[in-house]
């Protein structure tokens, strides 16, 4: 194997084949944590090697380690879902629906592995029409937003799908409210009516969870359109997750999944995402699944995005960088953004943070 | 084998290039830099710090210098840890209190499976007295006093307690004397080793106190908790140890630990643990001639 892949290798096999841990060297293991904590899945790895026993073969100084992003990640879920409870004690009185999305929605859901996932904000989606009325609700009971730049404002205001995080004054947790799942300057435009349509009820009234189908949408929609995908191995380790879990669960699983992919016109994402999960994690993508997804990336995208994503999704060597992966991953960041905005917002977007970023630079020095 | 063990030359060919490996107390850290003021500083006051073969580092971290951009001439310091950033950088001057403070924070932000007190911790007769308290509050200074007096040193900034067996663990680093402290201690301990002053930090004037050998020798050793004393540094005081209430003194710790809400039932347990084993005190003191006298009497009564 290339030497330069090495390290993707023994964060992967620990990932996929848990079994294979009991053989690692003391260096691998030290390789191995400091990969699985650049990728948030250090809580992950912790739960793998309980499952498969091998807890007492693995280095203390390695087990401690583990412990400790046990620990943490039982925490934020806890702070998470400590968060949500207070939301709906803010809004008692006012009459609304509040999807939970990602870390809080896979807890709520009980998908495998979620309590040791790292999940630091809750992300909530709600009826456009009530996120004025929600957003005051919460400022006048203690949350408040960041200070945030004017352009950062108007950033969040007109072109985002979510508006400035809110944090309480009491607490950590931040809170992103979404009111739609993807910018307003894409070219996605996603119908929430069909969603919270489509959504489930939960223990906790007002609460909702996106159905099966939506959830694992909205995790590849949001790794392959929203995000940069550096270092984001576990939120496709998120979709591999789901895509096993809900399948098992029900047969029509995979032509439900490409019915609303379609409707949705989410045919591109959900190719690619079924198309790297099957890449990295073999997860049992039934043939022929996704020939009928009505839009796919044509071929040159596949073999650019083949070669790109994997350089980004999987953490660079800690101690030895790759420039190939550096280029992939700048080349993907302006993909994100390409995606995500037309040029003409886009240009300026990019001059703005890279003179922010020169700024808060020389700020530091001048300390 | 230490530090001082190793010629400059190779020490510097380590920082330089596969790293430096020392064991801090239950930590092993891996340390790179190229900057050779730094490097001659780190020889001088790591020279009882066990080098490490073989065994898994949980902290590698680096020094890096860059150009200020808004200066070209002049030399500025970064901190990385697994190659990642997580402040800004500082003047190159402060590469060794940036070096020290991005340990600390790698630390209160990594490690769960100890409960981390926000304390400086010393022993004798092989228990611990935990000095719990803020920034501000001399913890620093009467540390490295008692620890050149009788004491042996455990830390002047964590009480790493494991939880489960009820015993501290030493982590006896570099202990960061600010401002007016440098000269009195100075003064107090002529035969001390101490770092050159580091002037305009973000804490003032910094200089760096080599812990004693005999602590950094017995730096394995763990014990039990056994005295809880909040100290207070105030002009002109006379010594006064006041007990005071168990629960007072639960308050006191709990919000002082960097991980206690973080630990939940177990961080809860072990405070409770230790308030209950150990003798609480409030301390007041101006005097470190004094205060050193009273401490080993409390302690020597026991």
């Amino acid at each position: 194997m290339n030497p330069d892949y090495r390290h993707h290798q023994i964060l992967l096999a620990a990932l996929t084949n848990p079994a294979c841990l009991a053989h690692y060297t003391n260096a691998e293991w030290e390789l191995l944590i400091r990969l699985a904590r650049r990728v948030k899945l250090l809580g992950r790895l912790a739960l793998l090697v309980k499952e498969y026993d091998l807890w007492a073969c693995a280095p203390l100084r390695t087990t401690n380690q583990l412990t400790s992003a046990l620990i943490q990640a039982t925490k934020l879920r806890q702070s998470a879902l400590w968060e949500l409870d207070r939301i709906l004690w803010a809004l008692e009185d006012f009459d609304t629906t509040i999807v939970a999305l990602k870390g809080a929605a896979y807890a709520l859901t009980g998908l495998p592995y979620a309590e040791g996932r790292l999940s630091v904000d809750l992300d909530l989606l709600v009826p456009a029409d009530d996120l004025a009325d929600i957003e005051s609700l919460l400022k006048v009971k203690g949350w408040r937003h960041r200070q945030i730049s004017v352009y950062d404002e108007h950033y969040y205001r007109v072109w985002s799908h979510e508006i400035p995080p809110l944090i309480h004054a009491e607490r950590e947790t931040e809170v992103d409210i979404h009111h739609t799942l993807a910018p307003l300057t894409s070219r996605l435009k996603i119908d929430s009516g069909l969603l919270f349509a489509n959504a489930q009820t939960t223990s906790l009234a007002k609460v909702r969870l996106l159905c099966p189908i939506d959830m694992t949408l909205h995790c590849a929609l949001n790794l392959f359109q929203n995000n940069e995908l550096a270092d984001d191995l576990r939120d496709l380790l998120d979709l591999h997750d789901l895509l096993l879990f809900f399948s098992r669960q029900n047969n029509d699983f995979w032509k439900l999944l490409i019915d609303r992919a379609n409707q949705l016109k989410l045919g591109c994402i959900l190719y690619y995402g079924l198309y790297f999960s099957q890449l990295i994690f073999k997860t049992p993508v039934p043939e022929g699944v996704a020939d009928q997804l009505h839009a796919k990336p044509g071929s040159l995208k596949r073999r650019i995005m083949h070669r790109l994503v994997p350089l980004a999704l999987f953490p660079q060597h800690p101690d030895r960088p790759m420039k190939r992966a550096a280029l992939a991953r700048w080349i993907l960041y302006l993909r994100s953004h390409l995606i995500r905005m037309p040029l003409h917002i886009l240009l300026p977007h990019l001059l703005y943070k890279t003179v922010r970023a020169i700024e808060a630079k020389s700020k530091a020095m001048m300390r | 084998m230490t530090v001082n063990q190793v010629p400059f030359q190779e020490f510097r060919m380590l920082l330089q290039n596969q790293g430096l490996k020392v064991a801090m107390g239950p930590f092993n850290v891996r340390i790179n830099t190229q900057h050779l003021p730094l490097i001659k500083q780190l020889y001088g006051l790591y020279s009882h710090y066990r080098l490490v073969h073989d065994e898994i580092i949980e902290f590698h971290v680096r020094i890096n210098t860059e150009r200020s951009i808004r200066n070209p001439l002049r030399l500025n310091v970064r901190f990385l840890i697994d190659g990642q950033s997580p402040f800004e950088s500082f003047p190159e001057e402060q590469a060794l209190a940036v070096l020290e403070w991005g340990i600390n924070l790698a630390i209160a932000v990594r490690v769960n499976h100890l409960l981390l007190l926000h304390s400086a911790v010393v022993e004798k007769k092989g228990a611990t007295i935990l000095f719990p308290a803020w920034p501000g509050s001399g913890k620093t200074t009467l540390c490295t006093a008692l620890c050149h007096r009788g004491f042996r040193l455990f830390s002047d900034e964590f009480g790493l307690m494991d939880y489960r067996r009820g015993v501290f663990y030493p982590i006896p680093r570099l202990m960061p004397l600010k401002n007016e402290s440098i000269a009195v201690i100075r003064k107090l301990l002529p035969k001390a080793i101490i770092g050159q002053s580091i002037p305009n930090t973000h804490k003032g004037t910094v200089a760096h106190v080599r812990p004693p050998e005999e602590s950094m020798r017995l730096s394995e050793n763990t014990a039990k908790a056994r005295w809880i004393i909040f100290p207070k540094w105030i002009a002109q005081a006379t010594t006064q140890l006041e007990p005071i209430a168990d629960a007072e003194a639960f308050m006191l710790l709990a919000s002082n630990a960097f991980n206690y809400e973080v630990l939940g039932t177990s961080g809860f347990r072990a405070v409770e643990q230790l308030v209950a084993q150990c003798d609480c005190y409030t301390l007041t003191y101006s005097d470190l001639d004094e205060v050193t006298t009273a401490l080993h009497q409390l302690t020597d009564e026991s």
